[in-house]
């Protein structure tokens, strides 16, 4: 028997550890939510109401300028430009990344010889900097470079690929499905181990071939991961600048301008801020409502 | 007891910080300046140097900004935390003279008496003046002047460089050729850029213009159309090349990498021809006269913050770089040409036999400035590129860029 003395100290005990909890729990946020906030909360908030002004650096005071800025992005040809290069290149890059990951993972998976360096060739590319394996492929790229070079040996004629206007996307396309993919390679190879052999060896027992375990297991047990990459690589692409910034600055004639580049453009090169934030937050409307959609019409787990 | 120790040493080194940042900044002059290339921050140092030398008591601090220039002073003249001396480049100088930013010079230049502001040619410092005020003084400037391989002229029996149109389209013809022999062109007449800094001389040696006199921006002229036929043209006709096909970053490696016999460059060229590119048997000359001679000049000023504790140490330096003494300095190493004529005539330029095409370009050299948003600058890059990479048609070309640039002049 506990009388009502002793269960009110072990209440108050209780109580006590979940204060103590709590009060160790937001002493332990403390620091990244300070962080989070500076460089993160007030930074969107701010440029989202910056996006109602016509600000300039160096002006004594700021226009107010009202949804100015939002009516001028959509009267703007380039600012379509930008969008539709951007859902092209998304739907270039998206797919085949996330089949290519999934494939190489699968591969990897497998019990091969140098399979460890196989693993670590294809991770590579994912954590080399991105301004360096441009460099690199603006070289393969270019007219006397390796690529055309390659091509010239199949008997096809040399192409300027990145001052090509039809060529220029595609390339930075090219590029990132490279470097991407080893990256989403680990994450299905996560996923992969942890499929739990018994279904491949049942199937092996019915007679499954490995085309049909692939599809039929392996497939849908990553179905999570997969939800996972593909909303990564979505906000990824959509975001897209380095690997143009370093490789076209947008051109030529704007054949490689996306949506993050027309922000970085007119917010530092025209210098206008107020304009450039209120491109930034359309961008973040976009990619909002894409993964809104996705997350509805493709959930993680439909099971 | 450890950690207390600890903590109390923390404090006092960060306070000493704090105090000697505090004591340190109080009467240094904070200097910034980009760097094109390694030679350059060294000779800025030594001049920087020499001004420490001729007056003890100031002390200068320099602060080079490596990359992105504009984007961080502007930056800093917006924080309020802009050095107290710095470049600005000729081209975006209108952009800073919209706003009430920088110190106005007139004052101290009128109070200066040994400064003499009538020494300089005159269209570099109307560069950095509005409304009567000058906002800052013109170091040095370059122009756009032709650079031949001599090497290949004698081998295709040519003595001159081209003097009018005609000589260079018809020279670089007979310079285009197969010289190994093997089916392929492997040395063209001149290289070009599909942009627009280098189709203005061209329009302007057509008798055009591209902005009337009001400073609007007018691109669908007959001449300004008459001269980009003419530059497209030579790279039509395959006896121009541009550097991306021939994978090569710019037009100077080009030429510097012999595949091309011409260049048009300016005298920034000059330093790296000499380290980079020796073998290369290079001779400069005018660019070549359309209807008139042309050419279009850049300079780079030093300017000062209206927000500035130090107004006259600033001024000091100031005035010693872009004074006769400092300017001489700096120019005698050639790197760039004295915007002063005393300074030219003392180092003897006008009589120089490289330096002389430079300086007698100053008569009919223009500045290449306008009051529009920066943006213009890109759509004509992108009209530029769509005619020569995709065949765009030029007059309709011409008509659109002008159409898409109206609305990004800079009201005042």
């Amino acid at each position: 028997m506990v009388s009502g003395d002793e269960l009110n100290i072990k209440m108050k005990k209780n109580n006590s550890t979940k204060k103590e909890q709590q009060f160790w729990a937001y002493t332990f946020l403390f620091f990244p939510l300070m962080l989070l906030t500076i460089f993160l909360f007030i930074p969107i908030l701010f440029s989202f109401i910056i996006s109602f002004f016509d600000w300039e650096l160096m002006a004594a005071h700021q226009k107010f300028a009202g949804l100015n800025n939002y009516v001028e992005i959509f009267r703007d040809k380039i600012f379509y430009k930008a969008m539709l290069n951007t859902v092209l290149y998304t739907i270039g890059v998206v797919p085949i990344q996330t089949m290519l990951a999934l494939f190489l993972a699968f591969v990897m998976n497998q019990k091969i010889r140098g399979r460890s360096f196989f693993r670590t060739a294809f991770y590579i590319p994912a954590v080399t900097s991105s301004v360096v394996t441009s460099i690199i492929f603006v070289a393969i790229y270019s007219k006397e470079g390796l690529l055309n070079s390659l091509l010239g040996n199949l008997g096809i004629q040399a192409n300027d690929w990145l001052t090509n206007p039809k060529t220029a996307l595609i390339s930075i396309m090219m590029l990132n499905i490279w470097t991407t993919s080893g990256y989403f390679m680990v994450s299905f190879l996560a996923g992969l181990q942890n499929i739990p052999d018994s279904l491949y060896e049942a199937a092996k027992l019915e007679g499954a071939t490995q085309r049909q375990q692939f599809w039929h297991i392996t497939v849908p047990m990553v179905r999570p991961v997969t939800y996972f990459v593909v909303v990564m690589s979505l906000i990824g692409c959509f975001q897209v600048f380095d690997q143009v910034f370093v490789m076209s600055d947008g051109g030529p004639n704007n054949a490689t301008t996306t949506m993050s580049y027309y922000v970085y453009q007119n917010g530092f090169r025209y210098f206008r801020l107020g304009y450039g934030a209120a491109a930034a937050i359309v961008l973040a409307g976009i990619i909002m409502t894409v993964t809104v959609i996705q997350k509805k019409y493709f959930p993680p787990n439909p099971y | 007891m450890v950690k207390n120790t600890l903590k109390y040493i923390l404090l006092a080194s960060s306070l000493a910080l704090i105090t000697s940042c505090v004591k340190d900044k109080a009467n240094t002059i904070r200097f910034s300046s980009w760097q094109s290339n390694p030679s350059e921050k060294r000779l800025t140092d030594s001049l920087l140097h020499c001004f420490v030398i001729r007056y003890p008591e100031y002390k200068v601090k320099f602060e080079l900004i490596p990359g992105n220039y504009s984007e961080k002073i502007q930056l800093m003249l917006g924080t309020h935390s802009a050095p107290q001396v710095f470049y600005i480049k000729d081209f975006v100088a209108p952009s800073y003279l919209r706003y009430d930013v920088l110190q106005p010079l007139d004052e101290y230049i009128d109070k200066d008496t040994t400064f003499d502001k009538d020494d300089f040619y005159p269209q570099f410092l109307n560069a950095f003046t509005k409304n009567g005020k000058i906002y800052g003084l013109p170091k040095d400037f370059g122009c756009f002047v032709l650079f031949y391989n001599e090497d290949m002229f004698k081998a295709t029996g040519l003595s001159d460089p081209p003097k009018d149109w005609a000589e260079l389209e018809e020279f670089s013809r007979k310079l285009t050729k197969d010289t190994n022999g093997d089916g392929k062109i492997d040395q063209y007449g001149i290289v070009i850029e599909p942009s627009i800094d280098k189709l203005i001389p061209f329009v302007f040696q057509n008798m055009g213009s591209f902005q009337d006199k009001d400073g609007n921006l007018t691109l669908n002229t007959p001449e300004f159309q008459g001269a980009l036929e003419y530059y497209y043209g030579l790279y039509k006709k395959n006896i121009a090349i541009i550097p991306s096909e021939v994978s090569m970053n710019n037009t100077e490696e080009v030429f510097g990498r012999k595949r091309a016999a011409m260049v048009i460059s300016g005298g920034w060229f000059v330093p790296q021809l000499k380290d980079q590119y020796k073998d290369v048997n290079y001779k400069v000359a005018y660019l070549p006269k359309g209807k008139q001679m042309a050419t279009i000049a850049f300079t780079v000023s030093y300017s000062s913050p209206k927000e500035n504790p130090l107004k006259e140490e600033s001024w000091k330096l100031l005035s010693y770089l872009t004074g006769k003494e400092g300017m001489k300095v700096w120019t005698s190493t050639g790197i760039a040409m004295p915007t002063r004529k005393s300074v030219a005539a003392q180092l003897d330029y006008i009589n120089h036999p490289e330096y002389k095409f430079f300086m007698g370009s100053v008569d009919f050299a223009k500045i290449f400035q306008v009051d529009y948003n920066e943006r213009w600058y890109s759509i004509t890059q992108s009209a530029m590129q769509a005619i020569f990479y995709e065949k765009a048609d030029i007059p309709q070309k011409l008509k659109q860029m002008e159409n898409d640039i109206k609305s990004l002049r800079i009201k005042n």
